[in-house]
């Protein structure tokens, strides 16, 4: 049953901080200035917003949290971003990426609660090692893993990706074009941190390895940003400076997972498929209909996983299905067309809304996919708690 | 933080002191549901399959194969730092499809493969904890 709401809400601004590896300001600073930058590009002041939402969560588990330093929260927006004097409704979620807060938004928007929503993701970049280990004792499920050695994220990946491998037949050298392809596209994107650095298949195949299949360049490039999106009601949409783009359909991962720290190769096709057929039934549109795919990349054999879990292709296809210059811009499915978490930038999936945004607008510039009238943008491993959006030229 | 930070060692709690006691004898005992028969690890409050709270410890035989593994050749894992290049396992028992455990060994994966049959060990640690560990059969 195709959703009641359809086309009734949609993004009409996009504003991104500079993305680095060493910020020049906290934060906080970054983040307002995305939000200013939203606000700004939709031709809406900042005290017409009313409605806030973020996931605000640190990049992994024992970083910080100093709000404006190392995250940044509807707090922290209500206090310093000069917005209406008594915001209608805000929500700050803790579970399912930042597409659940944007859905959040959605249905605030769709309900009357408020008139204009400010969905953002500021990711902080610590110094030191990134998810370092320095405990020396391992509780709660830990204890059966840090003891072993076994105790980053990496690892889980790189133990779903051998056994993916092996079972399918792929190979780095399918892996490559993948990654390559991202790189490409973020060298047209102006707001990557790879945006003047180039990759050939001899870079890629020469990576320095990091966790067996995995290389460095598998690996998404962590860094400290932030990316404001701002929501309205189609009947406010169309009178603003952008082009609207619409929401036809979402999902969120709600299946049971047995475990959080072991991966299988039936996660990704169950939890990312708990995702992906609930967008194509809210939207009444399927696979087919995708201009361009925004393939969350934390680490780069996710978005095989994505591929095949929302029915791009089959399981176990998609290393052949990249091959050819089917995910090129000017292929067949054009992926990660802003470059991916992995070339533009650890953003933890806000750069794949923001790109959907900007393709089914005509606003991606040199990197603008033709006549794309339809992008999804899912997010989150396909193994783990996930959520996606997908974003239409027309309600 | 030097290289010589010790490595992480378990902090059992009621539901996982079953399983340490085990080791320590030199048994591989994993949470069973009474209910439903299936094993849960990590053990859990309620039973995955059947959400029965009636769970106790079962005796397994220690024998599977190689599910996966990964070569690690950088590592920011207090403890391994100087271990590097290890691989760790991921053992499938014999009891039950994707009852998975995490195994460590030595060097850059060599010679093991995916399906492989394994062997437990028991590798004590500091503080009287023992892993149960497993390495390939060639």
């Amino acid at each position: 049953m195709t959703w009641a709401s359809r086309g009734k809400t949609a993004v009409v601004g996009i504003g991104t901080s500079k993305i680095s590896r060493k910020a020049e300001k906290p934060l906080g600073l970054l983040a307002l200035d995305a939000c200013r930058a939203a606000l700004e590009d939709a031709g809406v002041k900042p005290e017409e917003v009313d409605g806030l939402v973020t996931y605000p969560d640190q990049p992994f588990l024992g970083a910080g949290n100093r709000d404006g330093e190392d995250l940044v929260t509807v707090n922290f927006l209500i206090d310093h971003g000069g917005l209406a004097k008594d915001i209608k409704w805000y929500s700050q979620i803790s579970s399912g990426m930042i597409p659940s807060a944007f859905i959040e938004g959605v249905h605030a928007l769709a309900s009357g609660t408020c008139n204009y929503v400010l969905v953002w993701r500021a990711m902080h970049l610590p110094q030191g090692t990134y998810g370092a280990w320095r405990s020396n004792r391992a509780g709660g499920d830990t204890q059966f893993t840090a003891p072993f050695g076994a105790a980053n994220p990496f690892q889980w990946h790189g133990l779903a990706y051998q056994r993916y491998m092996d079972t399918y037949g792929a190979k780095r050298e399918h892996m490559a074009t993948l990654v390559t392809n991202s790189r490409r596209n973020a060298n047209l994107n102006e707001a990557a941190y790879f945006y003047s650095q180039p990759m050939s298949f001899e870079d890629y195949m020469n990576a320095r390895m990091i966790s067996d299949p995995l290389s460095l360049f598998d690996c998404d490039i962590p860094v400290e940003g932030c990316i404001a999106l701002l929501l309205t009601t189609g009947d406010r949409a169309t009178g603003l400076k952008q082009k609207p783009a619409y929401i036809a359909g979402f999902g969120q991962q709600a299946t049971k997972r047995p475990s959080l720290t072991t991966y299988t190769m039936d996660d990704h096709m169950i939890c990312g498929g708990s995702t992906t057929s609930k967008i194509w039934e809210m939207s009444g549109l399927g696979p087919k209909d995708i201009g361009a795919a925004q393939l969350y990349d934390g680490f780069s054999p996710s978005t095989y996983y994505w591929l095949e879990a929302a029915g791009f292709c089959g399981r176990g296809e998609a290393w052949q299905f990249v091959q050819d210059g089917r995910i090129a811009l000017e292929g067949e499915l054009p992926v990660n067309t802003f470059g991916g978490s992995l070339s533009e930038g650890r953003l933890h999936g806000m750069g794949h809304l923001a790109e959907a945004v900007r393709q089914v607008t005509g606003r991606a510039g040199p990197r603008q996919v033709v006549d794309c009238h339809a992008s999804i943008a899912l997010d989150g491993s396909p193994m783990l708690r996930n959520a996606g959006i997908l974003f239409t030229s027309e309600p | 933080m030097p290289d010589t930070s010790p490595r992480p060692v378990p902090a059992p709690d009621p539901l996982t002191q079953p399983f340490w006691d085990a080791t320590a004898a030199h048994r591989l005992e994993i949470q069973r549901c009474a209910a439903c028969g299936y094993y849960n690890h990590p053990p859990k409050r309620l039973c995955d399959q059947c959400t029965s709270p009636d769970l106790g410890y079962a005796e397994v035989s220690g024998r599977g194969k190689v599910y996966s593994f990964t070569v690690m050749r950088q590592t920011s894992i207090a403890g391994f730092e100087d271990k590097v290049p290890y691989t760790t396992m991921l053992v499938e028992l014999e009891e039950q499809p994707q009852l998975l455990l995490a195994a460590t060994v030595p060097g850059a994966g060599d010679g093991i493969a995916i399906n492989q049959p394994v062997e437990l060990w028991w590798e004590p640690i500091e503080d009287g904890f023992v892993l149960p560990q497993f390495r390939p059969i060639a």
